[in-house]
C-alpha cells in the first residue's frame, strides 16, 4: 500500500518533469543558436560567441522595436485588465440579456485570423483618415488581449462562493467595500493571469501588427520577421533571449515585491 | 448527488434575487462592448461587405455585389479540406494540450513551496516570451531530418532514415502544442488554486484513494478551467498561421494559411474576407455549443 | 510591340540629346518634401539606410520614409489612389504586374522622366518589365559541394531521385521565384514557360520535396544540410563569399530566371518629381556599384564597373544578360488562382 502510493507520487513528479522538459527544451535549443558562430540555427553548437547580443544591441532598428513593443504591451495590460475584469463581471453578474451571446463575441477575435483584424482595422485609419498611430496600434492589441482577461476571470468567477460577499454585506459593509475588499482579492488571479497573457499576446504580436506599424515605428515581432527574411541568423535568437531574461526579471521582481503565488493561489 | 443539488438551490436563488439590484454592475460591460463595436464589429463589418463584392470600393472602380467567393470555397473540394484540417488540427492540439497542461496547472497550484512556484511559473512563462517565429525555428531544429532528434536516433542506431517528425500534421500539432500549452496551465492553475486542498483531504480521510479524491473533487471543480483553457488553445490554434506553414511542408494546409496567401500575394482581400467568415463562422458555432455542453455539466457539479 | 521599340529608341535619343541637363530637376532644389517608398530589409536595407538614402536626402533636401515592413502591395492596394501610401514601390516583377493590373503603379518609365534608363540593360525595361528594374539577380540552383554531389548543369538535375526529400524548391502561391521555376519546367518539359499540364507533371516528379516561403530560409537549409539542392538565386549564394561554406550555385544550361528588382511610381504620388528623381538615382553607377557589391546583385546599369570579385560572376554585361530569361508575369498572374489551387493539391497528395 505505501509502496503503491509512492509509485503514484513518482509518476506524478516524473510526468510534471517531462512536461517542464518538453516545454524547455526549445528555448535551450533557441539559448544555443544565440551563442552558435554558425550563422545558421545547427546543434551540436561548435562554439561560443556573443557577437548576436552584441549584433542585437548595436542595431537601433532592434532597439528601438523592443522599447515599442514593451511599451504597447504595458498599455494593453493595464487596458485589457481593467475592460476584460469589468465584462467578466457585468456578465456574471449583471443579469445581462444575452449574456451568453456577449460571451461568444468576445471569445470571436481569437477566432478570426488575425491578419485579417489587422488589414480591416488599417483599411478603416485610413478611410477615416488618421493615419496608423500608435493608439490605433494599441487598440488593435488590446481587442486580441481582452478575450483572455475575459475567460480567466470567468472562470474563477464560476466558482465564486457568492456566500462570502453575501456574510460580508451582513455584516455591514458597503456594496463598494464588498467590491474592493472580497470580490477583487478573489478574482485576481483570473484577473492577474489574464493580464500575463495579455502582456504577452501584445509583445508576441505579429499580424494585427503587421499593417498597423508604421516605418521606423515597428514593433519587434515585425521586425524580426522582416530581419528574417533575408538574414536568419543569431541576433534571432538573442533578441529572444533578450525578451525572456527581460520578462523574467518582471516575474521574479512581482514574486520578490508581492509573491505571485498568492496572486495565483489565494 | 441529490444533496449536492439541494445545496445549490440557495446560492442561485439569492443570485438572482441579488441579480435585480446588482443591474448596476451590469454597466461595466460598456467599455468592453464599446472597444468591440469599434475595433472589432467595425472592422468585420468592413471584411463582411468587402466578402460580398468583387474588389475594394476604396480604389477599384465598377465594384459590384457578388457570391462568387463563397461560390468558390464550395466549388472547389480544397477550400472545404482546409477548413476539416484547421478544425481537426485545433482539436488535436487542444486534446494535447490539456493532457500536458493540466497535471503541470496542478503541480503549479499544489506547489507550497515559493521558490518552486516560481520556478514552474517562469518554466510556463519563459516559452511564451520566445517569440511565435522563433519558437517554430527551435522545433524545426529539434524535429528536422537533421534535427537533434534524428541526428541522435540515427546516431545511436535506434533508425536507420531519419523519421519523419515534421513536414505533416505530427510536427505541426506538437508545436502548436508548445505555444499554446501555457495558456493552458495558466487559466487552470487559477482555477485549481481555488479549489479548496482541504476537499481532497477530507475525501482521502473517508477512504478515497489518493486518485480517487482527485476525480471525484478536483476534477469537477476545475471544469471551468478546463473550459477555459481550451477555448483559448482551440481558438488560437485554428488561427494560426506561421507555424502550420512551417512545420507543416507540404502535407499540411490549412484555412489561415489561404487566407494570408490571398492578402499577401494574391492580393484579393475580398477572398480572403469571405475565408475568414466562414471559419469565424464554423468555429463560433463550435464554441457555443462546446460552451453549452461544458456549462451544463459543470452546473451539474460545480456547487 | 514594335511601337513600343519605337518609343524606346525615341526616348534614348532624346535622353542622348538633352544629357545631363535633365539629371535633376530644378524644381526639387529648396523645397522639403516626404517621399513614401519601400524597401528590403537585411543588408540591403543596412546600405541603403546608412549610405544611400542619407546622400539621397541631403542633395534632394527631402526626407525619405522608407518602409520594410512586408506586405507592400496589400497595404497600396487598401489606401485610396489619389493618396497613396507610397511614391515609389520597391517589389519584384511579379508584384509589380499584380500592381499594374490594380491600376496601383505606372505601367512604363522612360528616359524622359528618369535619364539613367538610357543606360541600362534591355532587360530592365523590356516588355516584361512594368516600370524599370534596378538589379536582377539570376535564380538557379544551389547545391552542397560536400556531399558527392555532382555539380547540376541542367535544370533536370534537381529531380535526381538520390536527392529525395533533400531538394529544395518554394511554397509556389507566396514565393515568385518557385511561380518561376513552374513555369520552367513547363519550358523545359513542354512547350514553353505556358505549358501548365507538363509543368504540373514535372512538379510531381519533385515529389517528395522540401518547401520554403522564402529565400533566406532556404539558404539556411542548405547551410545546415536540410536540403542538399534547392531552387535558390546567386546572391542567396554569393553572399556568404569568405565564409567557407561548403555551397555554390550552378547556371543550368536551359538558361537562368531573372530575379528582378523593380522601381515603379504610383499614379497619384504628390511628389512624382521626386519619385522619378529618387528612381533615376537608384540608377547612378557609384549607387549602383554600392549596392550590388554589398549584396551581390547585377546592376542594371551598363556603365558601372565592378570590382573584378563581383565582375567574374554577376550578370553585367551584354553576352551574360543574354542568359537571362524572364517569364510572363502578365499571364501567370492572370492565371494565379487555378494554378496555386492545383500546385497545392499536387503537393499535398
Amino acid at each position: 500500500m505505501r509502496a503503491k502510493v509512492d509509485l503514484g507520487v513518482i509518476a506524478y513528479f516524473g510526468l510534471n518533469g517531462a512536461i517542464v522538459f518538453f516545454l524547455l527544451a526549445p528555448i535551450a535549443i533557441v539559448s544555443v543558436f544565440a551563442v552558435n558562430p554558425t550563422p545558421y540555427i545547427s546543434f551540436p553548437p561548435v562554439g561560443f560567441t556573443l557577437a548576436w547580443f552584441a549584433k542585437f544591441f548595436a542595431n537601433p532598428d532592434f532597439i528601438n522595436a523592443l522599447w515599442l513593443s514593451l511599451k504597447v504591451a504595458a498599455a494593453v495590460l493595464v487596458l485589457s485588465m481593467l475592460i476584460g475584469a469589468t465584462a467578466a463581471l457585468a456578465l456574471v453578474r449583471g443579469n445581462l440579456p444575452g449574456a451568453r451571446l456577449a460571451t461568444a463575441l468576445f471569445m470571436s477575435p481569437l477566432m478570426l485570423p488575425a491578419i485579417l483584424t489587422g488589414l480591416a482595422l488599417f483599411q478603416i485609419y485610413l478611410l477615416a483618415g488618421i493615419g496608423r498611430p500608435i493608439w490605433g496600434l494599441v487598440m488593435g492589441h488590446t481587442v486580441v488581449a481582452v478575450p483572455y482577461v475575459i475567460r480567466t476571470t470567468l472562470a474563477v468567477l464560476h466558482n465564486f462562493d457568492r456566500r462570502l460577499e453575501e456574510a460580508a454585506a451582513a455584516l455591514g459593509a458597503d456594496p463598494a467595500r464588498v467590491f474592493l475588499e472580497v470580490t477583487l482579492p478573489l478574482i485576481r488571479p483570473g484577473v492577474i493571469a489574464g493580464g500575463i497573457f495579455a502582456f504577452i499576446v501584445s509583445f508576441d504580436q505579429f499580424p494585427v501588427s503587421l499593417f498597423l506599424v508604421v516605418p521606423k515605428g515597428e514593433t519587434l515581432p515585425v521586425v524580426l520577421f522582416n530581419y528574417m527574411k533575408f538574414d536568419l541568423d543569431g541576433a534571432i535568437a538573442a533578441a529572444s533571449m533578450v525578451s525572456i531574461a527581460l520578462a523574467l526579471t518582471v516575474v521574479i521582481l512581482l514574486e520578490w515585491r508581492i509573491g505571485l503565488r498568492a496572486y495565483l493561489k489565494l | 448527488m441529490a444533496s449536492n443539488t439541494a445545496g445549490r438551490v440557495s446560492p442561485v436563488s439569492a443570485q438572482t434575487r441579488r441579480g435585480r439590484k446588482a443591474t448596476a454592475v451590469g454597466w461595466l460591460i460598456w467599455p468592453a462592448l464599446l472597444l468591440f463595436a469599434l475595433f472589432f464589429l467595425l472592422p468585420l463589418g468592413v471584411l463582411g461587405v468587402m466578402a460580398f463584392l468583387s474588389g475594394n470600393p476604396v480604389n477599384a472602380p465598377a465594384v459590384h455585389f457578388t457570391l462568387r467567393h463563397f461560390q468558390r470555397f464550395f466549388a472547389d473540394d480544397l477550400y472545404p479540406e482546409a477548413l476539416w484540417a484547421t478544425l481537426r488540427i485545433g482539436f488535436l492540439t487542444t486534446l494535447a494540450a490539456l493532457l500536458l497542461g493540466y497535471p503541470l496547472a496542478h503541480l503549479m497550484a499544489r506547489a507550497h513551496s515559493r521558490i518552486a512556484h516560481a520556478l514552474l511559473l517562469m518554466a510556463v512563462i519563459a516559452p511564451m516570451l520566445t517569440g511565435i517565429v522563433v519558437r517554430t525555428f527551435a522545433w524545426m531544429t529539434l524535429l528536422q531530418d537533421r534535427g537533434v532528434i534524428n541526428t541522435t536516433l540515427v546516431a545511436l542506431g535506434v533508425t536507420e532514415r531519419p523519421l519523419k517528425l515534421m513536414y505533416n500534421e505530427f510536427g505541426t500539432i506538437v508545436a502548436l502544442t508548445h505555444i499554446y500549452v501555457p495558456f493552458m496551465v495558466l487559466t487552470l492553475a487559477g482555477v485549481i488554486g481555488r479549489v479548496d486542498e482541504r476537499l481532497e483531504d477530507a475525501a482521502r480521510s473517508l477512504g478515497a484513494t489518493r486518485w480517487q479524491a482527485f476525480r471525484e473533487v478536483t476534477l469537477p471543480l476545475s471544469l471551468p478551467g478546463i473550459l477555459a483553457g481550451s477555448l483559448l488553445v482551440f481558438a488560437l490554434s485554428i488561427s494560426a498561421y506561421v507555424t502550420p506553414v512551417l512545420m507543416g511542408g507540404t502535407d499540411v494546409l490549412t484555412l489561415p494559411m489561404l487566407i494570408y496567401q490571398q492578402v499577401s500575394s494574391s492580393f484579393n482581400p475580398n477572398f480572403a474576407g469571405a475565408l475568414g467568415l466562414i471559419l469565424l463562422a464554423v468555429s463560433l458555432t463550435l464554441v457555443i455549443a462546446y460552451n453549452k455542453v461544458l456549462a451544463g455539466l459543470a452546473g451539474e457539479e460545480v456547487s | 510591340m514594335r511601337k513600343s521599340q519605337t518609343t524606346r529608341r525615341q526616348v534614348l535619343l532624346a535622353a542622348a540629346v538633352s544629357g545631363a541637363a535633365v539629371a535633376v530637376p530644378a524644381v526639387l532644389r529648396g523645397q522639403s518634401s516626404v517621399l513614401k517608398i519601400t524597401t528590403w530589409g537585411g543588408k540591403w536595407g543596412e546600405i541603403m539606410k546608412g549610405k544611400v538614402l542619407p546622400a539621397f536626402e541631403q542633395e534632394f533636401k527631402c526626407s525619405v520614409e522608407a518602409d520594410q515592413a512586408f506586405p507592400y502591395l496589400p497595404k497600396l492596394q487598401a489606401s485610396p489612389k489619389t493618396d497613396p501610401l507610397y511614391d515609389v514601390l520597391h517589389s519584384n516583377s511579379n508584384e509589380q504586374w499584380q500592381a499594374v493590373e490594380l491600376g496601383l503603379v505606372e505601367r512604363k518609365i522612360t528616359a524622359k522622366e528618369v535619364p539613367n534608363i538610357a543606360d541600362v540593360f534591355p532587360y530592365a525595361v523590356s516588355d516584361k518589365i512594368v516600370g524599370v528594374s534596378i538589379f536582377t539577380s539570376a535564380v538557379g540552383l544551389g547545391f552542397r559541394t560536400d556531399k558527392g554531389l555532382v555539380p547540376p548543369t541542367s535544370w533536370n538535375d534537381l529531380a535526381a531521385p538520390t536527392l529525395a526529400g533533400q531538394r529544395g524548391g518554394y511554397l509556389i502561391p507566396v514565393n515568385s521565384l518557385g511561380q518561376a521555376h513552374l513555369m520552367m519546367l513547363g519550358r523545359i518539359h513542354g512547350k514553353g514557360f505556358e505549358d501548365l499540364d507538363a509543368a504540373y507533371k514535372a512538379l510531381e516528379a519533385l515529389k517528395p520535396i522540401k518547401l520554403f516561403d522564402f529565400t533566406g530560409q532556404m539558404e539556411k537549409a542548405l547551410l545546415s544540410a536540410e536540403v542538399t539542392m534547392g531552387v535558390l538565386h546567386d546572391s542567396g549564394i554569393f553572399r556568404y563569399d569568405g565564409q567557407n561554406q561548403p555551397i555554390e550555385f550552378a547556371a543550368p544550361k536551359e538558361g537562368v530566371l531573372a530575379l528582378e528588382q523593380v522601381l515603379n511610381v504610383t499614379p497619384g504620388s504628390k511628389v512624382k518629381e521626386l519619385a522619378f528623381a529618387y528612381i533615376d538615382y537608384m540608377l547612378r553607377p557609384q549607387v549602383q556599384k554600392e549596392l550590388a557589391e554589398g549584396v551581390w546583385y547585377s546592376p542594371s546599369n551598363k556603365k558601372v564597373r565592378l570590382e573584378p570579385k563581383y565582375d567574374g560572376k554577376l550578370f553585367n554585361t551584354e553576352a551574360k544578360v543574354a542568359q537571362l530569361l524572364q517569364v510572363p508575369w502578365q499571364w501567370y498572374n492572370a492565371k494565379k488562382d487555378e494554378i496555386d489551387a492545383r500546385v497545392q493539391r499536387i503537393l499535398k497528395g
